[in-house]
């Protein structure tokens, strides 16, 4: 049972790039109701099929998701907007899945940290103990995800 | 507006001109080399883009009220006084198209420093109303709130937390006699939180005491760029305050230029006394790190990159080798862009332009000359300092759909930290 995020990320790190993309798309799809953005979805809609994704099709979804991430950005000197921020970091963790395979580092781990923050945009201004269950979350997608393949 | 804040403006113009000012104004020769040095004029070569031009109202002021010919002219009618609708035309011309980079004060054959004075006529332009919307907005959320975003302190608690679970390293908040207080801009909480965690790394891992203070956290300071000394005063201020509470021996300034330029070099003249502790950019301090043996790395990009120098860092804060002795570290193919260093071109947003809506289509054009630079190169990742640069250049990347990822330095250099056996107890 994954029970720290040190675990999470040894077993993330053991995955292919592909599983990595799948196991992540688990993880921003739980947090794809933050983004108002219909282009978000279908760019996780990539990463979920990676087997079958071309990469034509990956660099499409790449150049998309980074759009989309920008469209969301808080400006610099721009009132925050916790609610709005979160499609950012949902844009972001579905950027980091189809991001070409020279620049994805951990690509399901930076998944799983932005849909982290995604999730916490919604109560950023009463951080407790509630914000750490989306990581909750995906610790049990992940061994799902293990126990699948 | 009022005739009494045209006064009001006028009247800071004056007192605004000091020695100087009026040294300058009596020095320029007209020659135009700034305007070839400023990017808002070359990519958008309008006459009145030239940076002496945009001073030309506090100049005909400087004239009318401190010259004998200006005085004549102005006893017999012949003077033209400056109107409250020639400060509103000025207004793009002073905030839109100026980030004040410093290029134009680094090319004035006669030494004139047009930063330094767009940066006092600024003062006036504030005074008389017409500094633009977004500016007052993101100076009034610094003054009340201590963001000029409206990042509140459980916002940047939060994130600790997700970063303490994630890397179980202790973020140490209010550790009195740590050696360094970490100061953030609003930009890396909000859209970088990445940052934190990597320079949390660096320095726990080089065996260094650090903190963050729940006094004041924000390192950016909107007086600076609205130009306002009052509410840049006030702000600096903060920071000092929590530096002398905290007796800390170094302030880190963040990844953000004009940060840097506030605590750097204008905070002690604006608070009128000299600090008790360093002021260091994050870079800087990284920097020495490397030189005690307290950052090492393994690996090495295997991109062909590059490094856009932030103006304030680089130009105005002579910063220059630092980044570059960083990036080496790490990096193989690393390559030069032509006029790298201190005349290095703006990314087309700082000095308040990105906060600025007005400034949208302006700022994007005046990216096109960084990306005559990248086009030049051909690199595979742009490397920077700053994170107001960062969106800027994101934003110019995507809309001329050049695919080139864009990295903040701190956060390439955590990436092949090596971690070191004996960190000295720190946290």
């Amino acid at each position: 049972m994954i029970m720290s995020d040190t675990d999470f990320r040894k077993e993330l790190e053991q995955l292919s790039l592909v599983q990595q993309r799948r196991v992540g798309a688990v993880f921003v799809r739980n947090v794809l109701a933050l983004t108002a953005d219909p282009a978000v979805a279908k760019v996780v809609d990539v990463a979920a099929n990676a087997e079958e994704a071309g990469e034509d099709e990956l660099a499409l979804a790449f150049k998309n998701a980074k759009a989309a991430a920008l469209e969301s950005h808080t400006r610099c000197g721009a009132d925050s907007d916790w609610q709005a921020q979160a499609g950012y970091f949902v844009a972001r963790a579905a950027s980091a899945l189809v991001a070409p395979a020279k620049q994805a580092k951990a690509p399901a781990w930076e998944a799983a940290a932005n849909a982290r923050m995604a999730r916490t945009c919604g109560m950023i201004e009463s951080a407790d103990a509630t914000m750490h269950e989306e990581s909750e979350a995906q610790y049990r997608f992940l061994e799902q995800f293990l126990n699948d393949i | 507006m009022s005739a009494l804040t045209l006064e009001r403006g006028i009247n800071e113009f004056k007192a605004q001109l000091d020695a100087p000012m009026a040294s300058f104004f009596s020095s320029c020769v007209s020659c135009g080399m700034c305007a070839e040095a400023c990017l808002f004029y070359t990519e958008n070569p309008d006459p009145r883009h030239t940076p002496i031009y945009k001073l030309e109202p506090m100049r005909r002021v400087w004239e009318q009220e401190y010259t004998l010919v200006g005085k004549l002219k102005k006893a017999l009618g012949l003077g033209k006084p400056v109107t409250d609708a020639e400060l509103a035309e000025w207004q793009e011309l002073v905030y839109n198209n100026c980030s004040l980079c410093g290029r134009c004060s680094a090319v004035c054959p006669v030494g004139n420093d047009i930063t330094y004075m767009i940066r006092k006529m600024r003062e006036g332009m504030v005074a008389s109303g017409h500094a633009p919307e977004g500016l007052i907005g993101a100076s009034t959320r610094a003054v009340q709130i201590g963001s000029p975003m409206g990042v509140k302190l459980p916002a940047l608690q939060a994130q600790v937390k997700h970063i303490e679970k994630a890397t179980g390293m202790a973020v140490p908040f209010d550790k009195e006699g740590a050696e360094y207080l970490l100061m953030l801009s609003s930009m890396e909480i909000m859209n970088y939180p990445e940052y934190l965690e990597a320079v949390g790394k660096i320095l726990t891992n080089a065996g260094k005491t650090w903190t963050l203070s729940t006094d004041c956290f924000e390192a950016t300071n909107s007086g600076i760029q609205i130009g306002s000394s009052d509410i840049a005063r006030e702000l600096v201020s903060r920071v000092v305050n929590a530096a002398e509470k905290l007796k800390v021996k170094t302030v880190i300034s963040p990844e953000c230029g004009h940060a840097y330029t506030a605590l750097r070099w204008e905070g002690p003249n604006l608070i009128g006394r000299p600090y008790t502790f360093a002021a260091k950019h994050i870079v800087e301090v990284l920097d020495e790190l490397r030189v005690q043996g307290l950052l090492q790395t393994e690996g090495f990009e295997e991109a062909k990159l590059t490094f856009h120098d932030p103006c304030q860092l680089v130009r105005r804060g002579g910063v220059i080798q630092q980044p570059r002795n960083l990036l080496n570290l790490v990096a193989k193919n690393f390559v030069e862009m032509s006029d790298a260093g201190a005349m290095n071109w703006c990314c087309g947003a700082g000095g308040g332009v990105s906060a600025n809506e007005d400034a949208n289509e302006v700022k994007m054009k005046a990216f096109q000359r960084k990306k005559k630079q990248l086009d030049e190169l051909k690199v595979d990742t742009l490397v920077t300092a700053c994170a107001n640069c960062r969106i800027q250049l994101e934003e110019g990347l995507e809309e001329n759909e050049m695919d080139l990822p864009v990295v903040g330095l701190t956060e390439m250099i955590a990436e092949h930290l090596v971690e070191r056996e004996d960190k000295g107890g720190a946290s």
